[in-house]
């Protein structure tokens, strides 16, 4: 071991001694950002330490595991405005460890806030409904009015029953015209031709839905 | 060699080197995460310990353990240094523990018997040889190697360094009673504590890079 790096190590270990102060304070740390070896001597040293005080705080395995996922979680954390602060602060401020009491009741309101980012939600969501339900009833009102001022027009001018119904249907639609259907000629002749086959699927299985879908003449 | 005397050596270690904690605590508050992480490297140990007293699920210790240095960094502002260091994060690692245990028995899909009672939190209420429930066979066998390599080491050491270092983290004197005792001084004191901590290390090391798997 060279002697810059003896001398590191002499003041990590008087660090861990709380022996150092002032600028030789700030050298050390500023080795121990830098070098593994003196990080590495720190937990060492440390490890020594609680082992002769208490042999049973000898396994490490876990413990470089330990600070590398705390590392993350830190620096996840740390750019996050922290709801909970307050409340953590002020367990910490009472100055004795809490209660069972104290932590249940803490526990309720910690729990009460948990989910208070989705309360926002929950407001968006209700004015999005509101706001559905009165477009469809605005929708709806408009359509009765329309069908109301076309019968009221149909009874004024006397016209036939057949042709206010259809006005007052076309009202609603929008559709000045009465309602065609548009079909072709030819397919129109070819399953009269042919409508013996009009209830037999092309895989000659039995489909009556499609006894709807043909043509279906008034003499049947 | 290892002393297990319990808890009150403990704490007298720990009494000085307070200051050199708070220096930590203020350069973290300062934006000094590295500061933050010596002391989770010097006291991880010591809080899984102590929450493997309260909780019985292996996994749930560790995750309260991390959980206590979470807190504690959001809370280091408020560390004013009128407390030891460890017994501030011993509160914070109690309560923390404490109300996950509570959130836990809200919880139908967790059984009783993954928390302890919660007057099992003192450090000095457990029998010495009852396992706490982060301790596996392996964890337990891999510690008696570091302390039985650590009890050697000691008695290999000269009379002067293993006197300096016994004094120094067993009793938990100060450099300067340590000196007076010895009647050295304080570099002396300073540099024979080190080089007992480096002739210990030189054996362990190799022990604690297997554990660990690699360098910090």
């Amino acid at each position: 071991m060279s002697h810059d790096k003896l001398l590191d190590h002499e003041q990590v270990s008087a660090l861990a001694d709380g022996q150092l102060g002032g600028d030789e304070f700030g050298d050390v740390l500023a080795a121990l950002e830098k070098s593994e070896d003196a990080l590495a001597s720190w937990h060492c040293y440390h490890v020594v330490g609680d082992v002769l005080r208490s042999g049973d705080l000898g396994d490490t395995r876990g413990d470089m595991a330990f600070v590398s996922r705390l590392r993350g979680r830190l620096a996840f954390s740390v750019g996050l405005q922290l709801n909970d602060e307050a409340l953590v602060m002020d367990d910490f401020r009472v100055g004795q460890v809490l209660p069972d009491a104290a932590v249940a009741v803490s526990n309720v309101l910690s729990s009460a806030s948990a989910n208070d980012s989705s309360g926002r939600w929950k407001l968006i969501a209700g004015l999005a409904s509101m706001f559905a339900v009165a477009v469809f009833g605005w929708h709806f009102s408009s359509g009765d009015a329309a069908l109301g001022a076309a019968a009221q027009l149909a009874a004024a001018s006397g016209g036939s029953t057949a042709f206010v119904a259809a006005t007052a249907q076309t009202g609603a639609t929008g559709l000045a015209e009465p309602p065609v259907m548009l079909r072709d000629a030819r397919l129109d002749e070819l399953l009269a031709a042919h409508k013996q086959f009009g209830g037999t699927s092309a895989l000659q299985m039995p489909a009556g839905f499609l006894r709807n879908a043909t043509f279906d003449t008034p003499s049947r | 060699m290892t002393n297990n005397s319990g808890p009150t050596q403990v704490i007298a270690a720990a009494s000085a080197a307070t200051d050199s904690d708070l220096m930590l605590v203020e350069r973290t508050v300062a934006g000094d995460q590295r500061a933050f992480e010596l002391l989770v490297i010097k006291y991880q140990r010591r809080i899984q310990r102590l929450i493997g007293r309260m909780v019985r699920d292996v996994d749930l210790v560790e995750d309260i353990a991390q959980e206590t240095f979470i807190r504690a960094y959001r809370a280091l502002h408020q560390f004013r240094g009128d407390a030891q260091f460890y017994t501030w994060l011993y509160r914070i690692a109690v309560n923390t523990a404490k109300k996950t245990l509570m959130e836990l028995k809200h919880d139908p899909t967790v059984s009783e018997s993954s928390f302890r009672s919660s007057d099992d939190e003192d450090e000095t209420s457990r029998p010495r040889n009852e396992p706490t429930s982060d301790e596996t066979p392996e964890s337990v066998l891999a510690a008696k190697e570091i302390a039985a390599m650590v009890n050697a080491a000691m008695e290999a050491l000269p009379d002067d360094l293993r006197q300096a270092v016994t004094l120094r983290e067993i009793e938990g004197l100060t450099y300067e009673e340590i000196a007076v005792m010895m009647n050295c001084p304080i570099g002396t004191v300073r540099s024979r504590i080190f080089r007992a901590r480096e002739a210990i290390s030189a054996k362990i090391r190799p022990m604690l890079e297997n554990q660990i798997g690699k360098r910090w």
